[in-house]
């Protein structure tokens, strides 16, 4: 099943395992690369992919196991610990300096970097790294804000190329960039292998997986499945490893009693900036719609788009037949749209206050008499959302910031219910960090909201949820909508096999 | 050059497009006015701008930085003080320990915000007042007078028509910020930092480093704005008053620095500077009251501030999209109309 | 500025271990400081007179008046507002300019004063996200000006009578207190029982979550600054009976003295939490301490620099405490 060590490796984890609380992200992973080599890590969401990641990059360290580099045992207890040992890393948020300019950006942070600028020394060298990437005909002295997604990933990579290590770490490098821009991030990374450097390339896109690497490891629920020649694997046979054992599919959710098919929220041709474009969306009355799509797919921006969060956003959002103003989270509230975002505690909750005033936060106006709260009311609101919730009542004057993820984003979540102004419920990663049993109960919820006839909207990456949740599922890759189908007609390897590598819906002639 | 590099050539030039416009003003004054213009006026601006001047570039490199120093006032007070006091038989010895202070005081400050992770706004508050007591404490609540006539003469004198050594002072500082920042790995890092702290550390950029040596660098730089004012009117007073902090933040905004960190240079500083002191100069010739110089002092200020508020940009954003939504839609009624 | 200027930045470079002692010995200098003044206390000849204490309550009045809007806006997230105390100087003219329409108008005209300026600043500040700081700075400059246009600089001198009730004393302590005491509580029950209050909590919680939850930002700033500035107006007003008269000279250290009675009082600087109450007993400490230095003889200088200190002290052990909780 594995392959044997090889003392030559660059860098080698030996069963490493870490723990996060009562979660164990990493169970005894065994990974090593070789030199040029380009290996590639795979796995779905919660897998281990990104603790791996950090474990080698130095942002977290293994509570068990060893880690080696060039044979020594090491330990990485910091990125400049990382950067030192010769090991360069790209993440998935970009770290460019959006003020400074492509050669400032290329050069920052380098520990070999000289004091004393030397600008023809500097020119050449950026030339260099820009050529290697493919941005030739990018102006050095240009600042990194006028670049789109795409391009800052490959500037973060001239970057990391431009470290002279031995061990390139690529975190999803491919999810916002055009097929040209692939294509140049491919060419490179083929010749820093060639080179005798070893690439470890994180990636969702197994079609890419296939074409670019050597080796691929697969991680599932925190252990190593097998690691493989890719020669040896095509893409069905990867998706199954990546899944395991495929679970008896839940029965589809039933059409609702009662549900009237009235369009609620019509949706057309939203577009954000080039994030995405030409999305068209009709939902109706009490149904639950899934954006199924990874990373840089364009599902978070059309649900803050709906939610006013984006200035750029140009279209048509129709609630009830009104006009949405977009660009204002005022207004959107207002319209009837209510936002639970996929960060709940950089922009969802009130970490600081009590449970219960975030769950009223929304309702405030209506628990109180004039400008006056009524306390009585606000207490009895608080304790009914609890129960629904399933929150101790006891904990409701706990700040938020006391409880686990899961609670957290049951508290996010409940103080959207039991609100008759809410139309539709935008929800972004709704069970991101949570465990398996609140996963469940905030499933519950979901569908409780769209049993009483709530419009759900959700954006996911997780198949799992697509599929619980979902009654339409439409999918998104690189901006655009691949894929529309109801919940009978998919499987997880038709919804995995668009999302990784479908093709864009032909826009309306 | 490509259109791109000449419209960021020309949006950096903001600060010396403002200097020119505030010239212009300046000579055309005997054409608006009963007054004439002469080489001492050029040379009274000069000098007034010496010392807010290099408040101006030390409050800027902090906001560049990211962070705002409130407490440079208060060094420069200390500052003022201390060289007095000290520097009785010798001047430089009084400038050094001045400036000695500063490294202190900064690197406390600096200390502070960087390793406890506490904002800089109310340490250089609380720094500000502190400083201001030890000021009046050093002197008794008194302003304190220098014996040394002779150093203030010569600081002040006439040199090359418009100069003096203080001036010439100021303007070496100004140059020696402005070789750090663009010459050396400093400025990229320092602007990192400003732009944004996060990224900057995921780079590998030292950034609890760059925040002290900031804030030394800011107390330092304010202690000898104070030493030499001191000097210049042989006097040391214990609360400078509101003032200075108005024209240097103002100075540094004018300069192109931004509220949010990572912008700005210290010639833009200097040039701001230069425009805010010439403006004053010309309110002094033409014989304006004081309270309209407050006045549009402050009211420039708002306007600056209120232009590089972030919702404010955001808004504008909205709007444009709106209306290009509302055209898209007028499109597709037309076209819909026509099936 | 990245975040920074209003509200903590990212991500401390120092240990946890490291942060630990610094706060235990912080806490410990505290102790020893309430130590060194307790016996201060009791060795200082008539500190603890029935007169002493009622200056020191006295003193307060102001102070604690201006200080209950600088804890508003601090709670709300905007850290300080350096024009409140100029705006209590400017209020005062405005009174006793007003004086002449008698008692009653003068006051309600001179509050909705105070409002009108504040809820300007305040909207700017919540819809458009201006610097708080910088604009109060200029607003500073402005007010000076429009003061030296109306009145030439000069002090204003009210005519004579009506308005003297402002300035009795009931059970020694002068009416500057129990109108302080009046604005606290006010403050306090809008602060914790109305929509509005709660609101404030939220934005300076987490101002990105309020403004994606769609709150009104504008609504809420000009509501926190509005009332600070009735706040200071009636400070404004008090200070205006208590002089006789109003110039731009009863601005004073006002400002500064009311951010160091809140942030004393234990308002978090990155807001969200904190209460007028807490920054009264802020104010009380800072002038017991300022009353025991003036009793032992030490200058304004050292009594400034204390001050100062001290703000920096409580700061840093508010920060560490508040991140010693955050897990």
């Amino acid at each position: 099943m594995s392959d044997p060590v090889d003392n030559n490796a660059l860098i080698a984890l030996e069963a490493v395992s870490r723990s996060f609380g009562a979660i164990r992200a990493v169970d005894e992973v065994s990974f090593e690369l070789r030199p040029g080599e380009i290996h590639a890590l795979c796995g779905h969401n919660g897998a281990g992919k990104s603790t791996v990641v950090k474990m080698i990059t130095g942002l977290v360290q293994p509570d068990g196991g060893t880690v080696r580099v060039g044979g020594e045992a090491s330990r990485i207890r910091s990125p400049q610990d990382a950067q030192e040992l010769g090991i360069a890393f790209v993440d998935q948020e970009l770290s460019v300096i959006p003020i400074l300019s492509v050669a400032n950006n290329i050069q920052l942070g380098g520990v070999s970097e000289p004091f004393f600028n030397r600008p023809r020394r500097t020119r050449a060298r950026v030339r260099e790294l820009l050529d290697l990437v493919g941005l030739s005909d990018l102006d050095p002295a240009e600042p990194v804000a006028g670049l789109s997604m795409g391009r800052r990933q490959l500037v973060e990579i001239a970057r990391a190329l431009g470290r002279n290590a031995k061990v390139l770490v690529l975190d999803e490098p491919t999810a916002t960039l055009s097929s040209a821009e692939i294509e140049h991030v491919f060419s490179a990374v083929r010749r820093v292998a060639a080179t005798g450097c070893g690439v470890i390339f994180v990636s969702h896109r197994l079609d890419e997986v296939l074409q670019l690497c050597d080796r691929v490891t697969v991680l599932r629920d925190g252990k190593r499945v097998d690691t493989a020649e890719t020669s040896a694997l095509d893409v069905d046979r990867l998706v199954s490893m990546m899944l395991g054992d495929v679970p008896p599919e839940p029965a589809p959710t039933l059409p609702q009693e009662g549900r009237k098919s009235e369009t609620v929220v019509r949706v057309t041709d939203l577009s954000v900036g080039d994030r995405t474009s030409g999305f068209s969306l009709e939902a109706r009355h009490g149904h639950v719609y899934a954006l199924a799509g990874q990373v840089g797919s364009g599902a978070t921006e059309i649900l803050r788009a709906i939610a006013g969060l984006e200035p750029s956003a140009v279209g048509s959002v129709e609630i009830e037949g009104r006009q949405l103003t977009l660009g204002s989270p005022e207004r959107a509230e207002a319209g009837g749209v209510s936002y639970v975002s996929n960060d709940r505690k950089g922009d969802g909750l009130f970490l600081g206050l009590s449970a219960r005033d975030n769950l009223v936060s929304t309702r405030l106006r209506k628990l109180s008499r004039g400008p006056v709260l009524d306390m009585a009311s606000l207490r009895e609101a608080a304790k009914g959302l609890a129960d629904t919730i399933g929150l101790a009542p006891g904990r409701l004057p706990e700040p938020a910031e006391n409880f686990s993820g899961g609670n957290q984003q049951k508290i996010f979540i409940g103080r959207t219910l039991e609100r008759p102004e809410t139309r539709v419920l935008l929800l972004d990663e709704p069970t991101r960090g949570v465990d398996v049993k609140g996963r469940i109960e905030i499933h519950g919820l979901v569908r409780g909201a769209a049993r009483e006839g709530t419009t759900v909207i959700f954006a996911s990456t997780e198949i799992d949820e697509i599929l619980d949740l979902a009654d339409d599922i439409v999918t998104m890759r690189a901006g655009r909508v691949v894929g529309r189908h109801s919940r009978s007609e998919v499987d997880a390897e038709l919804l995995l096999a668009e999302m990784t590598h479908g093709r864009a819906e032909r826009a309306a002639a | 050059m490509n259109p791109a590099a000449i419209k960021r050539f020309l949006a950096g030039g903001a600060p010396f497009f403002i200097f020119g416009m505030v010239l212009l003003a300046f000579l055309l004054v005997p054409f608006y006015s009963t007054e004439q213009i002469s080489d001492f006026n050029a040379f009274n601006s000069l000098q007034s701008a010496s010392s807010v001047g290099l408040l101006a570039l030390a409050i800027g490199l902090s906001m560049i930085a990211g962070e705002f120093d409130l407490s440079t006032v208060g060094m420069y007070a200390l500052g003022g003080m201390l060289a007095v006091k000290l520097g009785a038989d010798s001047p430089l010895l009084g400038v050094a320990a001045a400036m000695g202070a500063g490294v202190v005081v900064g690197a406390i400050q600096g200390g502070i915000i960087a390793k406890l992770g506490i904002s800089s706004v109310p340490v250089t508050l609380g720094g500000y007042i502190a400083l201001l007591g030890l000021t009046s404490v050093i002197s008794s609540g008194e302003s304190v007078a220098y014996e040394n006539f002779d150093v203030g003469i010569s600081l002040d004198q006439q040199t090359l028509t418009f100069f003096s050594p203080r001036s010439l002072i100021m303007i070496g500082a100004f140059v020696l910020v402005a070789v750090l920042i663009r010459w050396t790995r400093i400025g990229r890092d320092l602007r990192a930092v400003g732009g944004d702290r996060r990224a900057a550390r995921a780079a590998g950029v030292r950034t609890d480093r760059i925040l002290v040596g900031t804030f030394i660098a800011t107390a330092v730089i304010s202690a000898l704005a104070g030493a030499l004012l001191s000097y210049s009117i042989a006097t040391a007073k214990p609360d400078p008053g509101g003032a200075p902090l108005v024209f240097a933040v103002t100075a540094a905004l004018l300069g192109g620095v931004t509220l949010a960190g990572g912008k700005g240079t210290a010639a833009g500083i200097l040039a701001g500077a230069l425009s805010l002191s010439l403006l004053q100069e010309i309110f002094v010739i033409v014989a304006t009251p004081d309270y309209v110089s407050d006045l549009v002092l402050g009211g420039l200020l708002i306007i600056v501030v209120a232009f590089d508020a972030p919702r404010l940009k955001s808004r504008m954003i909205a709007m444009r999209s709106r209306a290009a939504s509302r055209r898209m839609a007028q499109v597709a009624m037309k076209e819909l109309k026509q099936e | 500025m990245s975040g920074a200027a209003v509200g903590a930045p990212e991500q401390a470079a120092a240990s946890r271990s490291a942060r630990k002692v610094i706060l235990l010995v912080l806490q410990g200098l505290v102790a020893l400081a309430g130590l060194v003044i307790l016996v201060g206390a009791i060795t200082t000849q008539g500190f603890f007179s029935v007169d002493n204490l009622k200056a020191i309550l006295a003193s307060v009045g102001f102070v604690g008046m201006v200080a209950v809007g600088m804890t508003v806006i601090m709670i709300s997230g905007s850290f300080v507002s350096m024009s409140l105390g100029t705006q209590a100087a400017v209020s005062a003219i405005f009174f006793v300019w007003a004086l002449k329409f008698g008692v009653a108008p003068a006051i309600a005209m001179t509050i909705a004063f105070g409002l009108i300026i504040g809820s300007i600043q305040g909207y700017a500040i919540g819809a458009f996200g201006a610097n708080p700081i910088v604009l109060t700075i200029a607003v500073v400059a402005v007010l000076e000006g429009m003061v030296v246009v109306f009145s030439s600089g000069g002090t204003q001198t009210p005519p004579n009578g009506a308005y003297e009730f402002l300035n009795d004393t009931i059970l020694g302590l002068p009416m500057s207190f129990y109108v302080m005491l009046g604005v606290v509580a006010v403050a306090e029950l809008i602060m914790r029982r109305t929509t509005f209050g709660r609101q404030v909590y939220m934005v300076g919680d987490n101002p990105l979550a309020a403004f994606v939850a769609g709150l009104p930002m504008g609504k809420i700033g000009a509501g926190v600054f509005g009332l600070a500035g009735v706040a200071s107006a009636v400070a404004g007003i008090m200070l205006g009976a208590y002089n006789q008269g109003a110039s731009l000279l009863l601005t004073g250290s006002l400002t500064y003295d009311a951010i160091a009675a809140t942030l004393v009082g234990g308002t978090l600087v990155s807001g969200g939490k904190g209460s007028v109450w807490k920054t009264l007993v802020g104010a009380l400490v800072i002038a017991t301490i300022t009353d025991l230095l003036l009793l032992r003889g030490y200058s304004t200088g050292v009594q400034i620099m204390v001050k100062g200190l001290l703000v920096v002290v409580v700061v840093i052990v508010v920060h560490l405490r508040s991140q010693g909780t955050r897990s």
